[in-house]
């Protein structure tokens, strides 16, 4: 609340009406003067002192004190109309008169400053609530200046305001200034600058420029406490923000020791395959000619393959994690995607049956073939790894409704406890032991990176023997024109 | 591909198989360009055992100038050079030079595999590879290279048990025909004279479409899949239509 300095003109009038209220009581009075004897008039006179102070405070009040205490005694004591006292009672009564009414208006004046100080405090109250409130809210260095910067403005009525935050360590420095449109500097001193002040030492300052000499003390100790509310969220901020990069960098050195334990297994694993065959057929342990030859190249080519995959796998993740596996749209025939990862898994699926069942009105799908075709890879080699051999994988793919279509790769392997069925698309999330399947714990993840990288969905379900793999593909994308009458044959 | 290059011996054979034979009697010779030492010192000890005359360069440049002082049969080219790009050695060399280029990198993106061929090479094949494979696409280069020096267009294609006569646009199939579209049979025509050759979707589009519908991948899934069931025994496991994912088509000839 801005406190006007009072004019003395203003002040004036108070005076005046104060006692043009003891004129008035003694009109009123004097009306009766037949009917009331002096002790009436005194209760009487009571009145204007009592509303004066009330109104306008303790000056007026005691104006109107002495003023009622001259009436009082001009009209109302014998002899009358003089200021003159014959009997020594009236005197007393008169002194008594006085003692109460400027006692009384002392004591009102002060509840009324008391009630008024209780007022402004409570306002100033509600204003710093306000202000921590806004605070709290406020996360970056820039809106916890601007926050302190308006509470400065509206509180103190300045011309303008400006938050000064130093930079620190790699917090850089920021600068508010209120109002904004008064961009230039301004060409005086400002009137008053208050500390930022934290445990690390000096942030900041505010500072305000004023149209007067000096903020009321009041004001002053509202200045301290903005600033003491802003140096304290400065903190915090920093202090946030230095924990959340901690906690990055904690995740990705999580993250970074899954890999290396995953792919330091699954490196050295084949690694030493190669290694021990290799030795053991230069080292003319095995005969030229034998069947263990045989076996011994055939695990050589067999665990360096395994070992290409993987860093295919390893390849592929880490561009789904940089976000640039975006997809090279074309309108693609499902039949032949299936086929072609078909085609790369024989090897795979040699004790299996496949079954592929995709109806042949199936239209074609606005897929980047590459990567849909390595999702269909993984999860059918995924499906051969678990399930016992002899047993049938298949694959079924329908029209779901006009917008999508919905896919689906069947085994028979182990069903997956229910709790783990999202997770088996994280990354390095096994629902076996490590050791006992070979893997780098990323293929589905690679799955879901790329499902999701065309919009669609993937999920596990359990069936009754076995297990299923779901997604669903959009039919209509956004920057793919849809698909035209081909051109060929009449 | 036009070779100007005059070579007596392989006009007077036009057939195939005794061309090949010649040829690897001849000790054909292989130039390698790769800055890997292992790779090379594999390949020069399988090229030499398999009775090639293998000659080997690590950069770029050398290369070239290898090329041509002693010009090879068949070029195997890495795309990661030191000095370099891949690329560019096959552009370069295809300024004068229609010899078969085939190129053996790690790189296993669709994209460098696209534009290798588009810069002129006949096959692609990435690191690792087995040794096998290699040997049989560069019998395979070899053997398109002696039939485009040949110019021994043959009006009749017999590969798969099919029989695709151009000239009079029939397919037989053990001498009865099956009847195909005009867009179909020009299709197959093309993908077979370049048997076992990868070839880019837009090389098949510009060809049989037109070059204005290069972009036009659909057009070519819907007419590969017509002709597959009508030629396949399943269509859904193709056996010689075969697909090379984000790159092309590939007739595969049986042996």
């Amino acid at each position: 609340m801005r406190r006007w300095p009072r004019s003395p003109l203003f002040n004036l009038i108070e005076y005046l009406l104060a006692l043009l209220l003891v004129g008035l009581t003694t009109g009123v009075l004097h009306l009766f003067g037949g009917v009331l004897d002096a002790q009436i008039a005194t209760v009487g006179y009571l009145l204007p002192v009592v509303a004066s102070t009330l109104l306008w405070g303790l000056g007026p009040g005691i104006v109107s004190a002495l003023a009622a205490f001259f009436a009082f005694n001009y009209y109302f004591i014998e002899p009358r109309f003089t200021l003159a006292v014959q009997r020594p009672q009236d005197l007393l009564v008169l002194a008594a008169f006085l003692a109460i009414a400027v006692l009384l208006s002392q004591l009102l004046g002060r509840t009324r400053a008391a009630l008024s100080a209780a007022q402004q405090r409570e306002h100033e109250a509600l204003r710093l609530y306000d202000f921590s409130t806004a605070l709290a809210r406020q996360q970056t260095q820039q809106a916890i200046a601007q926050t302190v910067a308006q509470a400065a403005l509206e509180s103190f009525h300045a011309d303008r305001v400006e938050v000064l935050v130093e930079a620190s360590g790699d917090f850089p420095s920021t600068s508010v200034s209120l109002p904004p449109d008064r961009s230039s500097a301004p060409d005086r001193l400002p009137t008053m600058i208050a500390p930022l002040l934290t445990a690390r030492g000096l942030q900041g300052e505010i500072r305000v420029w004023l149209d007067r000499e000096t903020l009321t003390p009041a004001e002053d100790r509202l200045l301290k406490t903005f600033a003491t509310q802003g140096a304290l969220a400065l903190e915090r901020s920093q202090l946030a923000r230095s924990a959340a990069r901690a906690q990055v960098a904690e995740e990705s050195d999580q993250l970074k020791t899954a890999l290396l334990s995953s792919v330091s297994h699954e490196l050295r694993t084949p690694l030493a395959a190669i290694k021990a065959a290799v030795t053991g057929l230069r080292s003319g342990a095995v005969d030229r000619q034998s069947f263990a030859r045989d076996e011994m190249l055939a695990t050589i080519e067999e665990e360096t393959d395994q070992l290409n995959t993987l860093v295919g796998n390893l390849l592929d993740m880490s561009r789904i994690e940089a976000g640039v596996l975006k997809p090279q749209r074309a309108w693609n025939d499902l039949t032949e995607i299936v086929g072609a990862a078909v085609a790369r898994l024989k090897q795979a699926a040699r004790h299996h049956r496949l079954e592929i069942v995709i109806p042949d009105d199936l239209p074609l799908i606005p897929v980047d073939f590459v990567q849909i075709q390595q999702v269909f890879i993984n999860l059918i080699g995924n499906s051969l790894k678990y399930s016992p051999e002899g047993t049938t994988a298949r694959v079924e793919a329908k029209r779901r409704d006009p917008s999508a279509i919905a896919v689906r790769v069947i085994n028979h392997g182990p069903s997956i406890p229910e709790e783990h069925l999202d997770r088996i698309f994280d990354k390095f999330y096994r629902v076996t032991a490590a050791d006992r399947v070979t893997g780098t714990g990323l293929g589905l993840s690679i799955c879901k990176g790329i499902i999701e990288a065309h919009g669609g969905r993937i999920w596990a379900e359990n069936l009754a023997d076995g297990l299923a793999f779901n997604f669903t593909l959009p039919l209509h994308v956004k920057d793919m024109p849809p698909l035209k009458n081909v051109k060929g044959d009449e | 591909m036009k070779d100007d290059r005059p070579l007596a011996v392989h006009l007077h054979f036009p057939c195939h198989s005794s061309l090949i034979i010649l040829t690897m009697t001849q000790s054909t010779h292989v130039l390698v360009i790769d800055d890997e030492p292992q790779i090379l010192r594999a390949l020069k000890t399988i090229l030499t055992e398999r009775h090639f005359q293998v000659t080997t360069a690590s950069r770029g440049e050398e290369g070239l100038t290898l090329a041509a002082a002693h010009p090879p049969d068949v070029i195997i080219l890495d795309l990661s050079l030191p000095d370099m790009d891949g690329f560019e050695v096959c552009a370069r060399l295809r300024e004068w030079i229609s010899v078969p280029i085939i190129v053996l990198s790690v790189r296993d993106h669709e994209r460098d595999k696209v534009m290798a061929l588009d810069k002129g090479a006949d096959d692609y094949l990435t690191k690792p590879f087995g040794i096998e494979e290699l040997l049989a696409r560069i019998r395979v280069a070899l053997r398109h290279a002696a039939q485009v020096q040949a110019q021994s267009k043959s009006t009749i294609i017999q590969a798969n048990g099919l029989e695709i006569n151009l000239a009079e646009h029939t397919v037989k199939r053990s001498g009865e025909e099956i009847k195909l579209t005009v867009t179909e049979f020009k299709l197959l025509a093309y993908l077979a004279a370049h048997a076992d050759r990868v070839l880019t979707h837009q090389a098949i589009l510009s060809h049989v479409w037109d070059p204005a519908d290069a972009d036009h991948v659909e057009y070519l899934r819907v007419y590969m899949r017509q002709l597959r069931k009508k030629l396949e025994t399943d269509p859904d496991q193709p056996q010689f239509l075969i697909t090379e994912p984000g790159v092309g088509y590939r007739f595969l000839a049986d042996e």
